[in-house]
């Protein structure tokens, strides 16, 4: 009986903890959440391997955005003076 | 006279209002570059990018009197800039809903997350997230470009999509486990 409450107590924190890893990454746990999702990490090896390979993935989308834009305002403002983009603003 | 450089940017978008055109020219510098970057992950090629960053400069240019100012210009801008995509991104085919349960087949997927990467692992890595991100619906996608790739802050990020906070939040994770999922799919296949 113990087991099945333990089980189930287990479940609850598995799906709570899976719905923060987000917000636990970042860094938007209140300190008492942060705390309780931190507990199930370290008990659960699914959470821990998805709240890793997130940190990474996060990681590796922010390293896209570290690539410099290809510079293009000239070329939109050419083609805005050219192309009589510039008619009045509406008012 | 101060360049257009040093020039507040609420300062540059009253005097656009007014029809002011050097002000806006000042405007599209600062901002154009990442607008197109953005616009780019949800069009096919660069060639369309172009046309709808010069399509979303055009209609804020037509649109900026009426800018009240309640949020910053780029949230604004990067509104009518992914909408312009997404009225384009229309004529294609639509993606599949996304499907926020974890893949059972994926729950021995192998830990990567210390995975190393050489130039030519990371030109693959790079693909597959690109991949991953192309596959997600528009309105998912959209919360990770601006939040994980641009950067911007939820608040930010929020009022580029008009949601709440914690409407953004909820649909950012779910895109964020779906990008997960998709290099678990990636790492599991042994691409590392």
């Amino acid at each position: 009986m113990i087991g099945f409450f333990r089980r189930m107590r287990f479940m609850r924190e598995h799906r709570w903890t899976h719905q923060h890893l987000s917000d636990l990454v970042d860094g938007e746990l209140s300190p008492a959440e942060g705390l309780r999702a931190e507990e199930h990490v370290r008990l659960c090896p699914q959470c821990h391997r998805v709240l890793a390979t997130l940190r990474r993935t996060l990681s590796e989308l922010r390293r896209l955005g570290d690539a410099p834009a290809p510079p293009v305002a000239d070329g939109v403002i050419e083609r805005l003076r050219r192309q009589g983009g510039f008619g009045p603003p509406t008012p | 006279m101060r360049p257009d450089s040093a020039i507040e940017e609420s300062e540059l978008v009253a005097r656009s209002g007014a029809g002011d055109r050097e002000a806006y020219e000042e405007l599209v510098r600062r901002h154009a570059d990442r607008l197109y970057a953005v616009v780019l992950r949800f069009v096919a090629d660069r060639e369309e990018a172009q046309e709808v960053t010069q399509e979303a400069f055009i209609r804020a240019w037509r649109g900026i009197s009426r800018f009240e100012g309640r949020s910053a210009f780029f949230t604004w801008l990067y509104r009518i800039g992914i909408n312009e995509a997404k009225r384009h991104g229309s004529r294609r085919p639509s993606t599949e809903p996304l499907d926020p349960q974890e893949d059972p087949r994926m729950l021995d997927a192998p830990d990567w997350s210390d995975a190393p990467q050489t130039v030519l692992e990371q030109r693959d890595l790079r693909n597959a997230l690109d991949r991953a991100i192309r596959t997600l619906p528009d309105g998912y996608r959209a919360t990770v470009v601006l939040r994980d790739i641009e950067g911007l802050s939820t608040r930010e990020a929020a009022e580029v999509m008009e949601l709440s906070e914690s409407a953004f939040k909820s649909r950012l994770h779910r895109a964020r486990l779906a990008v997960r999922a998709a290099l678990d799919e990636h790492f599991g296949k042994g691409e590392w």
